[in-house]
């Protein structure tokens, strides 16, 4: 008999969770964290969902539904408390493989446990850890494979616990939902229940044919997994950013062209302090464009090599705006996506021998900007987002 | 048309212009090669538009005319005939005959009407060199120039014929080769062409036949006489070599010259060879660049990669200045290494991210810039 070494492990709530983390004053109230007033809702605690609020919900809407609704901004190092959880994870087990920033697999098999009993236990510590450490509340599956895991953790949130004893797959996939099994969207379950098919029990007992004709060249696949077999393997991947990308809503869609490159701008600079920070130097610059109508367009374009320097992109702005930003519509959204990552050492160039003071100075804005967060060191083109500077101060 | 040529001069002369050919597909004429034949030689013509090349070779013309014919073909085939002596004969209809002891073969030509001549220009701007010395300098120079397509104007080696010498320069945009000449440039003559890397390539190969080569040139064109007085497999008078330059302005090269030396080592050229090329060994492509640390009256060259393993050599030179360490992508080092042939060179260092220099006694100048330590 397999062991239950797998275990999927899915954080409740997260971005609220690492709010709450900051501000444990609001926990166990409605508080959900999103974008101002145009924005939406990226995630909400279980006390506002119990009030309604979903995501992704626009925010104006929440706060319609839920009056007493605390809505934060995006403010806390997601990114970082998210690798902090899954090196706590590596410390089970090296077999971890992140699906997400709150969200991935664990393989115990290499861990040597021998009984059921013991894996539990040690999933339940990483879980007390977790909380311990990091105040993240955690869901988790345990079962003999990735699937039962993955249903099994989304279960009982949030804090759910759910273990899937090996051989008993198939029964306890039996009575759940066919919603409940990913890839399985509104259009398949209408075709599903209008065959009287309303559990994955119904579909693993469904006769081949009958199968073959609801789903396709796919059915066969289809039933194994509703009987709870999966051989996916967990497979753990070095975590690297393959691009960097920010975006930035408006509080009223705008048309100025120069307010926009300055906003592309800043955020250029912004990502790019992280790049820096990463060792890492990118080539690519693509601009997207959304309209008012959430219709939208984006241009990207390669730099002949790839750099660490803001001031590299800075004459693409231009041009790629120019091409995202067609119609002469105002925008809702802009956003701005870095990728093609180098890495390996930098060639410096003969005629770019400017690069290295540009570079010391970013080095020390970097530097400077990181000692205190927002120290309010930018570039000029970003001074008129800075608050009016304080009147001199006279004798006091 | 009918002649009787010597095989191996037939060869000789089919090796010079075999490698410029045009698309086939556009020009069909382009894979040929026009030979015409009078009085006592046959003179071989290639062109793909942008370079032609045309030679001439010894042979007894029976009866005059002209011809072309594929050229990659037509050279594997004389190559391979079984006997010295080769009989050539073309009808009116351009097929040719191929006679050498008990070879036969008949060979579809087609007219030389069709052939674009390769434009001949006046004397605009005009230099006379010599073989050997311009043979020396594309050798210290060429492989420093750029393959990237996107830096077109980098895709050559810069001549410029200015204030009494000839300086040659290429740079990839990363390092930069300069070595120049005296030479009397005359106020009205100074100028300066980006002769495009293809042509270096022929012009490389044809050098060394003969003492002197002319060189004329204007804002669009250069052309090459290039003396064939030492060649002994059939050619006489001069190899002409015609080519488009790559238009544009040449970055300004003098401003990434360091002006100012502060470390300066003297090395021997074949040990500090040696050394990078085994320390350089362990390299990969993503860890491309061997270390060079001085300290007093040492030289630490250093490389590794994570996956395989790492290299340490040392060289004991005189040094007295402080320590200090700069990596470089080893080619770079190499390559003039292998370019020069003096014992000696110097090496000039600042600091990590300041380039390194290489220099000789003549006017040589090679500068690197360094990958940065991480």
């Amino acid at each position: 008999m397999p062991l239950t070494t797998i275990v999927h492990l899915d954080a409740d709530a997260f971005f609220v969770a690492v709010e709450l983390a900051r501000r444990p004053e609001l926990r166990g109230k409605k508080v959900a964290v999103g974008g101002g007033r145009r924005g939406i809702i990226s995630s909400a605690s279980y006390e506002a969902r119990a009030a309604g609020v979903y995501t992704p919900m626009p925010s104006q809407r929440a706060i319609k539904i839920c009056p007493d609704l605390i809505l934060l901004p995006h403010e806390g190092d997601y990114a970082g408390v998210s690798r902090q959880m899954f090196d706590l994870c590596e410390d089970v087990t090296p077999w971890v493989q992140r699906n997400s920033i709150d969200e991935g697999y664990l393989d115990l098999g290499p861990c040597g446990l021998r009984s059921p009993e013991e894996i539990e236990r040690v999933v339940r510590r990483l879980q007390t850890r977790i909380w311990d450490e990091l105040k993240i509340p955690i869901s988790m599956g345990v079962a003999t494979n990735r699937l039962v895991a993955q249903i099994a953790s989304k279960l009982r949130k949030p804090r759910g616990f759910v273990v899937v004893a090996a051989g008993e797959e198939e029964a306890f996939m039996a009575p759940l939902d066919i919603k409940e099994m990913s890839g399985v969207g509104p259009k398949t379950q209408t075709r599903l229940r209008a065959q009287g098919i309303q559990t994955m029990g119904d579909v693993v007992a469904m006769n081949d044919s009958a199968l073959s004709a609801l789903m396709g060249s796919g059915w066969r696949e289809f039933r194994e997994r509703c009987a709870g077999r999966d051989d996916r393997p967990v497979t753990p991947e070095r975590e690297a950013a393959k691009s960097y990308s920010h975006q930035q809503t408006f509080r009223e869609d705008i048309a100025d062209r120069d307010r926009i490159e300055s906003v592309v701008k800043g955020m250029i600079d912004d990502l790019m302090a992280k790049v820096r920070a990463d060792g890492k130097r990118m080539r690519t610059l693509t601009i997207l464009a959304r309209y008012g109508d959430f219709s939208q367009e984006s241009a990207g374009r390669s730099l002949p090599e790839a750099t660490d320097l803001e001031t590299a992109f800075y004459p693409l702005i231009q041009p790629l705006l120019a091409k995202a930003w067609r119609h002469a519509r105002p925008l809702r959204l802009v956003s701005v996506r870095l990728s093609g990552v180098d890495d390996s050492p930098a060639q410096l160039g003969i005629f770019a021998q400017q690069d290295e003071k540009r570079r010391r100075l970013a080095g020390i804005m970097d530097q400077l900007n990181a000692k205190g967060r927002g120290s309010g060191l930018v570039r000029g083109h970003q001074l008129h987002t800075m608050p009016p500077p304080n009147t001199l101060a006279g004798p006091s | 048309m009918k002649l009787k040529i010597n095989r191996d001069h037939f060869s000789n002369g089919l090796a010079q212009v075999l490698n410029v050919v045009g698309s086939k597909a556009t020009m069909p004429i382009l894979s040929n090669v026009l030979i015409e034949a009078e009085r006592d030689h046959v003179t071989l013509t290639t062109t793909n538009l942008d370079l032609g090349i045309r030679c001439k070779i010894k042979a007894e013309v029976k009866e005059g005319g002209a011809v072309t014919l594929p050229v990659k073909r037509l050279a594997t085939i004389i190559r391979e005939l079984p006997n010295v002596d080769v009989d050539f004969s073309a009808t009116p209809n351009h097929q040719v005959k191929l006679t050498s002891g008990g070879s036969n073969f008949r060979i579809m030509g087609i007219g030389k009407d069709e052939f674009p001549p390769l434009p001949e220009f006046g004397d605009d701007r005009a230099f006379t060199l010599e073989q050997s010395e311009l043979t020396a300098m594309l050798k210290s120079v060429a492989y420093a120039q750029s393959s990237d397509e996107t830096r077109y104007i980098l895709n050559g080696v810069y001549f410029n014929f200015k204030d009494g010498k000839l300086s040659l320069v290429a740079t990839d945009g990363r390092r930069l080769a300069l070595t120049s000449k005296e030479l009397e440039v005359p106020e009205d003559a100074a100028g300066s062409i980006i002769l495009p890397a293809k042509t270096v390539n022929e012009l490389q190969r044809m050098l060394d036949k003969g003492e002197k080569l002319k060189v004329s040139f204007n804002e669009r064109r250069a052309a090459f006489e290039i003396a064939t007085d030492k060649d002994s497999s059939g050619l006489i008078d001069s190899i002409y070599l015609y080519s488009k330059v790559v238009e544009g302005n040449y970055p300004n090269y003098q401003q990434v010259i360091p002006k100012e030396t502060h470390q300066r080592i003297k090395l021997e050229r074949e040990l500090l060879q040696q050394c990078i090329h085994r320390a350089a060994l362990v390299c990969s492509e993503k860890s491309n660049s061997v270390k060079l640390k001085l300290s007093s009256n040492l030289l630490e060259i250093t490389a590794q990669s994570p996956d395989f393993g790492e290299a340490h050599e040392s060289m004991a030179i005189s040094y007295s200045g402080p320590d200090l360490q700069v990596a470089f992508n080893p080619q770079f080092m190499l390559d003039p290494l292998k370019a020069l042939s003096k014992d000696e060179v110097f090496f000039e260092v600042k600091d990590e991210v300041s380039p390194g220099v290489f220099k000789t006694l003549e006017s040589f100048t090679c500068v690197i810039m360094p990958v940065r330590l991480s």
